[in-house]
């Protein structure tokens, strides 16, 4: 059982993330666009596109337009999330030494790895939690709720549950984990250290990966090809230029008497 | 269909004559289920905009539809469920294999009956696209869901009849072409006892220069609006005319079905080859604006005309006109259509800017605009009470600010829908009026 865990797992869980999201993001893009649904005010140019793509991914303008509570928390979630990434993956090569390469002493790059990690893992905990909580006491949000989106949310929480349990009340052997971790990636696995909170909390990391391409945590690419199609340019008359993929050389039919579009 | 949906459905026989298809019930779920393949793989918008939700629910306070109703099915997430269900049970993977964990439901006699009521209870506003962290459009999920029932050969009536005209004058009113020269007649001998000037609404006339294309409520009841927009290109010494064929920029198509679309906008090319026209002004019409924009170059191009919304010439010649400031405090209303999906946002403001003394905002305005209720085509007289509620936000935030004159409201479905809406929640006394009303009688042009 360890060794399915540790060495054949989360190969699969990998080539399942990366393969699944691949494919679908694929079939998405295979499908073509065949009317602009630019939602105005639009940008003019490509830059000025990339900038309202770029805001929405790093501060959700729309959805602070909407809803400061929301935003704040959804916000502080994805943004520890993005900080816990970084972190372990600074932290686990670097063994919490990863601040000595902007100057910090060994003891202090240490500390400061484990605090940071500490307030992220809060802070994302506490996200989860309110948005947990949210959703159990709007009553369309609880209505519309599906067990799919609850077991995200309990996954996540277990995740981060196993996680900060390791940091505050267990000593996990980081070198060990370490050494695992570089041999799944040399692909020459070793066995996974025996610590049972480790254990459960790379199982669930593999769960997580497993699920995505097939649940709603695509949003994630999502966001780019939807932000991309409701910036698109606004069309002009008469065209600048008689661009191929458009007009009347858009071969996508949607009538029944095979009326071209 | 099990459930009943709020408005009269159109009749098998009618529905046949206007070249749909109409599918028995036994079929229905097999034919539905071919469309969504069908649209899946030719509409990269639906298949996104269905995966990527994750129901956070901040659209619930952002559509009027849901505020208006409170009707759980009217809240932007649900309405889309009602697709997206269905969409992952017989489409994605883990539909497939997870069912109702997933949230996938099977297709039951109920879906469309439901589609039916709901999708029409959507004006396509897009005001959850606005909001939405994501961009989803449950707009777009409206117009396809509405494509499909009409390619099953469910619609409404009150759809069936508007295309039925439409295939039949051009316009959705029904008006022929008689009935057109008259009531040009009629405006013109209006303005000539207003202004002593000859100014004249052609209709049909070759070799124009510019192709006006109203809102045919503009020849019955909006005259005025017809009367600002002769005024304006008389003064600018505009060769224009309107072609009888498009007396209507209004696109019907575009809510319920895109063939008809398409077949509104190929009329709209011919007339402009034949009356040798280079430049298309589209009259005060929402949607017509969004579907001329937007979809023309896509569904029949390439276009070789120039394409502008009369607010669009209105403003770019504003320096020419001889405008009197009328003095009045008005506030506009910013059609969902315009500000969101067609970019008329700030246009109506220089031009009201130039005519009144005064012009107050609502809150929200501009893109952030509530929608009045009545768009998408759903001005069914059956829907009243429906209505009703959709427009109650609208109402509260015109009540909100507080003592005006004039409330502008430029587009034929707002003119239709707001004079009841404001009747309804008690403000009847508030006089209104499209934006060209207002230019034609803050144009000084009387004869001396």
């Amino acid at each position: 059982m360890l060794f399915f865990i540790g060495q054949v797992l989360p190969y699969i869980a990998a080539a399942v993330f990366v393969i699944g999201t691949c494919l679908r993001v694929a079939v998405w893009l295979k499908a073509p666009v065949p009317f602009p649904l630019t939602l105005f005010p639009a940008a003019n140019t490509n830059t000025g596109r990339m900038l309202l793509i770029g805001r929405e991914i790093l501060f959700f303008d729309s959805l602070r337009r909407g809803d400061k509570w929301l935003w704040l928390w959804a916000w502080l979630l994805h943004i520890s999330l993005v900080f816990i990434i970084i972190g372990h993956i600074a932290g686990i090569y670097y063994l919490t030494k990863q601040f000595t390469l902007i100057g910090f002493s060994a003891e202090t790059s240490s500390v400061l790895s484990g605090w940071l990690g500490t307030i992220f893992g809060m802070v994302f905990l506490a996200a989860l939690l309110v948005l947990f909580y949210r959703r159990l006491t709007i009553p369309e949000v609880k209505r519309l709720s599906d067990p799919a989106d609850y077991f995200i949310l309990g996954l996540l929480l277990a995740i981060v549950v196993t996680g900060m349990y390791m940091r505050l009340a267990s000593d996990v052997d980081l070198p060990a984990v370490r050494a695992f971790m570089a041999g799944l990636f040399t692909l020459h696995p070793v066995p996974i250290p025996k610590h049972w909170v480790f254990i459960s909390h790379f199982a669930l990391v593999n769960i997580l990966l497993l699920y995505f391409p097939f649940s709603k945590l695509i949003h994630m690419v999502g966001i780019i090809i939807n932000r991309a199609m409701i910036t698109e340019l606004p069309p002009v008359y008469p065209p600048r230029r008689v661009n191929p993929t458009q007009g009347s050389n858009r071969s996508i039919s949607l009538g029944e008497g095979g009326c071209r579009l | 269909m099990k459930v009943k949906p709020p408005m009269y459905i159109a009749k098998q026989s009618d529905v046949e004559a206007l070249g749909f298809s109409f599918t028995p019930e036994v079929q229905q779920k097999a034919k539905a289920l071919e469309k969504m393949a069908e649209l899946r793989s030719k509409m990269r918008s639906l298949m996104v905009m269905l995966e990527t939700c994750t129901k956070c629910g901040n659209c619930a306070k952002q559509c009027h539809s849901f505020l208006g109703t409170e009707d759980y099915y009217n809240f932007p997430a649900a309405r889309a469920e009602l697709f997206r269900r269905i969409y992952k049970r017989y489409f994605t993977l883990s539909g497939k294999i997870f069912g109702r964990f997933a949230g996938a439901e099977d297709f039951t006699e109920e879906t469309l009956g439901k589609w039916l009521t709901y999708y029409y209870q959507c004006n396509e506003c897009r005001r959850c696209a606005r909001f939405c962290p994501f961009g989803i459009d449950t707009a777009e999920i409206t117009i396809i869901a509405r494509h499909i029932l009409s390619e099953l050969g469910i619609m409404p009536k009150f759809m069936q009849g508007v295309a039925a005209n439409m295939a039949k004058t051009g316009n959705n009113m029904g008006i022929p072409k008689a009935a057109v020269i008259d009531s040009a007649e009629f405006m013109e001998s209006e303005m000539r006892e207003e202004t002593g000037l000859d100014i004249k609404i052609p209709v049909d006339k070759p070799n124009s220069n510019v192709l006006y294309i109203p809102s045919s409520a503009d020849f019955f009841t909006n005259v005025d609006t017809m009367i600002g927009a002769a005024k304006m290109f008389h003064v600018l010494g505009t060769n224009w005319t309107i072609p009888s064929s498009v007396l209507e920029a209004a696109n019907f198509g575009l809510l319920f079905d895109f063939n008809v679309m398409q077949e509104h906008n190929r009329r709209l090319k011919v007339a402009t080859a034949e009356l040798g026209a280079s430049l298309v002004i589209q009259g005060e019409c929402g949607h017509g604006w969004r579907a001329a924009k937007m979809y023309t170059n896509a569904l029949n191009g390439p276009v070789p005309f120039r394409l502008l919304h009369i607010h669009e010439f209105c403003d770019e010649h504003l320096a020419k006109l001889p405008l009197k400031k009328l003095p009045i405090r008005v506030t506009l209303h910013d059609p969902c259509n315009y500000a969101r999906a067609g970019g008329i946002i700030e246009q109506p403001r220089r031009i009201l800017r130039a005519c009144v003394a005064e012009l107050v905002e609502m809150t929200p305005n501009r893109e952030d605009t509530f929608c009045c209720g009545g768009g998408s085509g759903i001005l069914m007289d059956e829907m009243f009470d429906i209505r009703m509620k959709l427009g109650k936000k609208k109402a509260e935030q015109i009540k909100a600010v507080g003592n005006i004159d004039y409330l502008v409201i430029p587009c034929s479905i707002c003119k239709a829908q707001l004079p009841a809406v404001l009747k309804y929640y008690g403000m009847d006394k508030l006089e209104m009026g499209g934006l060209m009303d207002i230019v034609g009688k803050a144009l000084d042009i009387k004869k001396t």
